[in-house]
């Protein structure tokens, strides 16, 4: 009895499942539609010049691009953007997970973490432009810092919370401790190291765009801050949406690989 | 029934948790091939015995010996859990394979297959443990106990968690995988007086904590099922009698020993 029901239930959800994604996808469809057209209204409300309609953001987007200042723009902005999140990952990672590992280093180090990462890292540009210049090695450092501290507060928090019943059962088979590590720890802190990465995305994006006003203007930055103060509002809001493309991009994506990563807990 | 000659000893075992006493003056013996069922009321240290038994933990007083040598934790020795404990981020076949980290690969692939037949559980080789019922998780638990070819098995109220039916059958299954000529040497922890009488070749009896052992007791060869022998009930009636009577009285009086042949 418990069987049949448990085979039927998985068939609903999956039969629910594909009925349920296109329904999300046509309301969000939907959502997208009413989006524009509360853009449109309140474009044609607005004063001339100090807004644009979705159809002159689009106008100016394609010649933006059609003149290439948008991709070359999109390139330098995503080049210090991905070098920055990377590092961020890489090493935020590698940090949490010692800390985790080796109580005394996480017990002397987690005070100074949570301190800097409470500290608005807009203060350290100044700091940064002295030591770095202006270049790409001076965005990259305020992308790394600004992502690095979820990454490693996340990382270090999944390594304690792993399961000390799992832990007890790995030493009883005699494995070692870097193979509880690899097999036991690391695997059940994956959820926590995807939320870091996701945390750490959102904010190496913005901080991207914080380094290229405040550094050497560049990338998209840059052109939020030239189209800005000449309020070319339309070439301004194209800016806007390539920005919010990009960071939907990156968490959707995040999302995938979080999916594959757990996919075993409701296989 | 002394196959092999493998021995896990206990000599004047003792612990204790800070200033909490655990365990005090443990005696015991199991031989390859024979099973010794635990019982005691909950919290006397079942599992903290275990733990002493496996070299997970170093006792406050006396010694543990696997032949004769102190335990080392995945030498000679397994544990299987009341819950299972298999990693969800694994399928069957890696969980298993887990246990053998030494095996060079063909070997530990066959090992694995092996044990998997052993208990029914070829078909799920590549499942995931979320999708497996508890009857099935504990049979896998056991499966990959038993890969090391351990002389020891170490179970923890291993079947506590199923329905009575999955425990039944569980219970046969055990009763068959180390009857044969190689089959392990058994320290059963239960709640269960029905589970110690029907597996233990011998039983003893927990005090509360701190726990002590206040009775020993051999059962007979029961030929079929335990429940048709004669003796069964008198059995069954006196280990009740002992386990109220150790929670009921002060845990330090002095229970008079038995060997429990009627
Ligand atoms: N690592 C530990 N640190 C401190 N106290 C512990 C520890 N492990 C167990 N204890 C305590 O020691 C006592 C015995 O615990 P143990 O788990 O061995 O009992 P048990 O007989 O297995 O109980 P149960 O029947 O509930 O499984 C309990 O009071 C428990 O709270
Ligand atoms: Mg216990």
């Amino acid at each position: 009895m418990p069987k049949t029901t448990r085979t039927a239930g998985a068939v609903t959800r999956r039969s629910g499942g594909r009925a349920d994604l296109l329904l999300t996808a046509a309301l969000r469809l939907g959502f997208l539609a009413l989006l524009l057209a509360v853009w449109t209204i309140a474009a044609r409300m607005a004063p001339p010049g100090l807004f644009a309609s979705p159809l002159a953001v689009a106008k100016a987007g394609w010649a933006m691009m059609a003149e290439g200042r948008l991709l070359p723009a999109i390139a330098a902005s995503l080049t210090v953007y991905v070098t920055g999140f990377l590092l961020a990952v890489g090493f935020g990672s590698l940090l949490g997970i010692a800390m985790g590992t080796f109580r005394l280093l996480g017990r002397t180090l987690d005070i100074y973490v949570m301190a800097l990462a409470a500290t608005p890292r807009v203060a350290f540009i100044p700091l940064i432009i002295v030591a770095l210049g202006l270049g790409l090695q001076a965005k990259v450092l305020i992308v790394f810092l600004g992502a690095v501290m979820p990454v490693i507060l996340n990382a270090y928090a999944g390594v304690r919370a792993a399961d000390p019943e799992l832990v007890e059962m790995a030493q009883a088979t005699g494995a070692s401790r870097s193979r509880i590590l690899a097999h036991v720890i690391l695997p059940g802190a994956v959820p926590y190291l995807v939320t870091g990465a996701r945390i750490g995305a959102t904010i190496a994006l913005i901080n991207t765009i914080v380094a290229e006003l405040y550094t050497a203007i560049s990338g998209l930055g840059g052109l939020l801050a030239i189209y800005g103060s000449r309020f070319r509002m339309a070439e301004y809001l194209a800016v806007v949406v390539v920005l919010a493309l990009i960071g939907a991009i990156v968490t959707e994506a995040l999302r995938l690989m979080e999916k594959r990563l757990l996919r075993w807990r409701d296989a | 029934m002394i196959a092999g000659g493998s021995k896990l000893a206990a000599t004047g075992l003792a612990h204790r948790f800070g200033p909490m006493a655990v365990l005090e003056d443990i005696d015991l013996t199991v031989n390859k091939g024979e099973v010794l069922a635990v019982l005691g009321p909950s919290g006397c240290g079942k599992s903290t015995l275990l733990r002493l038994l496996a070299g997970l933990i170093r006792p406050a007083e006396g010694k543990v010996t696997l032949n004769d040598a102190p335990p080392s934790p995945g030498k000679g020795s397994s544990i299987v859990f009341q819950n299972y404990r298999l990693l969800p981020w694994k399928n069957l076949r890696d969980n298993l394979a887990f246990a053998l980290p030494d095996w060079p690969e063909p070997q530990r692939r066959e090992r694995v297959d092996q044990v998997l037949r052993l208990v029914g559980l070829t078909r799920f080789a590549e499942t995931w443990p979320a999708k497996l019922s508890g009857g099935m998780k504990q049979r896998a638990a056991l499966a990959r106990a038993l890969a090391p070819r351990p002389d020891f098995l170490l179970m923890d109220e291993p079947f506590a968690a199923l329905d009575a039916q999955a425990r039944e059958l569980m219970q046969q299954e055990l009763r068959q995988l180390v009857s044969g000529p190689d089959g392990p040497g058994v320290v059963f922890v239960t709640h269960s007086v029905d589970e110690a009488l029907v597996l233990g070749h011998r039983i003893i009896l927990l005090s509360p904590r701190p726990g002590r052992i206040v009775a020993r007791l051999s059962t007979p060869d029961w030929g079929g099922d335990p429940r048709d022998h004669p003796d069964w009930p008198e059995l069954r009636r006196r280990m009740w009698q002992q386990l109220r009577e150790s929670v009921l009285n002060d845990p330090n009086s002095d229970f008079h020993h038995f060997d429990g042949r009627p």
